[in-house]
């Protein structure tokens, strides 16, 4: 407990504690579509986190993150549209595939020295042919999509993850809080800090003894098994999958702009930039509207989103951060 | 009671999102529900507008732009249009679809692409406002039990059982019928699906033809020379294709620069009947005959579509998307003339017993089955023909009669 709040001053405190009570009062207060955009808020909050962890930590980078949140969304779909197992009994499978999956990235890409952006292509290349692959299995419903069976809104079935969209959100909710908790004790641990030395300078870190290849695995693999619990989430909460649409790149794209928003490499990044750009999406929705011209809300996001990138290169939240004064921890990492 | 489009009007609900978080606890717990006009139907459209499906959203929304006062002019209760983008994305066309029911829509259509429509059918269903989908493919839809999802558009193995169905018609009505055929798809999703789902069928539906050999080309082909070549050397009599637009284009020229004259192209998607097709082509654009979910122009209420598409779009034919997101608020329309009432349920069961016979799309008519599908719906052959679209099959929709063999390419001026 000491290692999760230690360096934290009193005001982040306080932050905290008032956003963790806006968010657990928020379902009672907001209609169902602003409940929708919460859970989308929170869903690219957690999986930004995943990513991060990797990126931001350890320094290595993914373009293909989908083709984790893919191999836990269809294993955990298909296991129990076909044999009626629900998702916290099939989770373990799920990670346990998303794990592999990235092991096996990772020890072709860290074992062969591929680097940068070729390790990103590495990473594109496994989220492709994984989808060619789903695409030609009929068991996973192939390109005709793989349906879960709707819910009813009303119950409650936490242990199929089967009910209301306020179910989901607390859900999603309390993934996010424990890999934001999660994230916080591995950066602050002796193997976040092997991380950063990597990320820092990998040959420098070589030289001082670090097992590169050993914690980058690590890296990789805590990686992709937080991105394959988000798979199981989002199979179970929109209950359809279509192979063209989750492993595609533009899905990875997605699932890393809010980290990179937000501040690669900080606790808070992905949250504050899920935070931003989702609900900056849907005003600019409401917007745009008025104008009438199809597609133009995409142009004015690109245009906020390089406007952010162009004067806050290290994203909102050292900015915010330090705005706020939460930039001078007490002792210890202070992002 | 005036009928309006209100896409860009801007709501209280999106006001209260704009004024965002510093007004967050207070203003969002404000009603949302909007007290809407007695008497008009409020029916959300969600339409992917934006994205990379753009197009065809934006082509399904001139269906509505004309619908309204045709369906006035016949006497359907007034209805007010709510508008929602979902920039084909799931996640969107999700929020989109609660969003419309929060806005007070007592009633939905949409939304061309099955991934998006699955996800807006389940908001539907969990809060039971029926959805009526105006495209979408996927049988999967219909099979999951749904009771507010109603579906007029055939799903993907109709639309092929059709297409065979009226391949043998058009053989048989002009004596020719090829003994071989080549396969050429575009090698991506719906191609492969295309792909598996014809080699799937074949054997079922008793085809004349055999398939000789199968290509795959990439989607993003700049070059087909090799493709057609390799298809004119199998020696097959007709060329049978699943593709796109500018595949479709770049075949058709290689077909001419190659001097190949097979007896017909036969194409099982879109590409071949496209306005961009036709307008690039000129005259070599004339021939070819695809099969697809199609409009009967016999029917009379097809001609006044017709005609209003025509003057608020002179640049742009009748097709698909018109025609099923034309009857899609037809349908919404005539429940709620049936229900007589706003009331979801009640417009449910009005939806249920739907039989519309005086619609615009080939069949006996619009009427759902237990499942909520339109199961009487018939896919039609067209052929274009000096820069129109014409039905040469099923014969019940026919209005010419089919040139086939097609013209040779390389003698046409």
């Amino acid at each position: 407990m000491n290692r999760l709040f230690e360096g934290l001053p009193a005001r982040a405190f306080l932050l905290l504690a008032i956003l963790a009570a806006a968010l657990l009062v928020a379902p009672w207060l907001v209609n169902d579509y602003l409940l929708s955009v919460l859970i989308i808020v929170l869903y690219f909050a957690y999986v930004g986190q995943a990513w991060n962890l990797m990126i931001g930590f350890a320094g290595q980078l993914s373009l293909g993150h989908a083709l984790f949140v893919g191999i836990g969304a269809y294993t955990s779909a298909a296991i129990f549209v076909h044999f009626g197992i629900g998702p916290w009994a099939t989770v373990f499978i799920a990670v346990l595939a998303s794990v592999l999956a990235g092991s096996i990235i990772g020890y072709l890409g860290f074992r062969f020295s591929i680097r940068g952006v070729y390790f990103a292509l590495l990473t594109i290349a496994f989220a492709e042919f994984t989808r060619i692959m789903v695409d030609h299995t009929e068991w996973l419903g192939s390109t005709q999509g793989l349906f879960l069976p709707v819910a009813n809104r009303e119950s409650i079935d936490l242990l199929n993850l089967r009910g209301s969209p306020m179910m989901f959100y607390y859900v999603i909710l309390g993934m996010t809080v424990a890999a934001l908790v999660l994230c916080r004790l591995l950066l602050n641990s002796k193997l976040g800090y092997y991380w950063q030395a990597i990320r820092e300078d990998q040959d420098s870190a070589q030289a001082y003894g670090v097992n590169v290849f050993r914690y980058k695995m690590i890296a990789v693999a805590i990686s992709s098994g937080l991105t394959g619990i988000a798979g199981v989430f989002y199979a179970f909460y929109y209950n359809n999958l279509f192979p063209e649409t989750t492993f595609a790149t533009s899905r990875s794209i997605e699932m890393i702009l809010g980290t990179v928003v937000g501040g690669v490499g900080t606790l808070f990044g992905p949250i504050v930039g899920a935070f931003f750009l989702t609900p900056l999406g849907e005003l600019l929705t409401a917007l745009t509207d008025d104008i009438g011209l199809d597609g133009i809300k995409p142009f004015f996001w690109g245009i906020c989103v390089a406007g952010i990138v162009l004067f806050r290169p290290s994203g909102l939240w050292p900015w915010i951060a330090g705005l706020l004064g939460l930039d001078k921890p007490a002792g210890g990492e202070g992002k | 009671m005036t009928k309006s489009d209100k896409r860009g009007t801007f709501s209280v609900t999106r006001r209260t999102f704009t004024a965002g978080a510093a007004a967050a606890a207070a203003s969002l717990a404000l009603p949302m529900r909007h007290i809407h006009a007695a008497g008009a139907l409020k029916v959300g459209v969600l339409l992917p507008r934006s994205g990379p499906q753009a197009g065809i959203g934006q082509d399904c929304q001139r269906g509505v732009d004309v619908a309204l006062p045709i369906l006035k002019e016949l006497g359907y209760p007034d209805m007010e249009i709510i508008s929602g983008d979902t920039e084909t994305n799931v996640e969107i066309a999700r929020a989109q679809a609660e969003k419309l029911i929060n806005e007070g829509v007592q009633l939905l259509v949409g939304a061309f692409d099955s991934g998006q429509t699955t996800a807006i059918a389940q908001v539907a269903e969990q809060k039971g406002i029926p959805l009526v989908i105006n495209i979408a493919a996927s049988p999967a839809i219909t099979e999951q039990g749904y009771k507010f999802v109603f579906r007029n558009f055939p799903n993907a193995p109709k639309i092929l059982g059709d297409a065979f169905t009226n391949q043998k018609e058009l053989f048989a009505a002009t004596g020719a019928t090829p003994k071989t055929a080549v396969l050429l798809h575009v090698n991506d999703t719906f191609g492969k699906a295309m792909q598996g789902g014809i080699g799937a069928l074949m054997p079922k539906f008793d085809v004349p033809y055999k398939l000789v050999e199968q290509i795959a080309y990439d989607p993003k082909a700049r070059d087909l020379s090799v493709e057609i070549s390799k298809a004119k050397a199998t020696g097959a009599e007709a060329l049978l294709v699943v593709s796109r637009l500018n595949d479709a284009i770049l075949l058709t020229r290689e077909l001419v620069k190659q001097r190949w004259n097979p007896m017909g192209v036969l194409s099982m998607g879109p590409g071949w009947y496209e306005d961009q097709y036709i307008k690039t082509l000129g005259k070599l654009s004339d021939d070819p005959v695809s099969f697809v979910p199609w409009q009967d122009y016999n029917k009379p209420l097809t001609k006044v579509v017709q005609e209003a598409l025509a003057k608020a779009h002179p640049d742009r034919a009748m097709n698909t998307n018109h025609t099923y997101t034309f009857e899609a608020l037809m349908i919404a329309a005539d429940a709620y003339k049936r229900a007589g009432s706003t009331d979801p349920n009640a417009l449910a069961d009005a939806l249920r017993a739907t039989n519309i016979t005086d619609n615009i799309s080939a069949g006996p008519g619009i009427m759902f089955n237990e499942k909520g599908q339109n199961d009487k719906l018939l896919n039609v052959a067209i052929q274009n023909r000096d820069g129109k679209h014409v039905v040469v099959a099923p014969k019940s929709a026919a209005n010419a009669d089919p040139i086939w063999p097609m013209r040779p390419l390389d003698q046409r001026g």
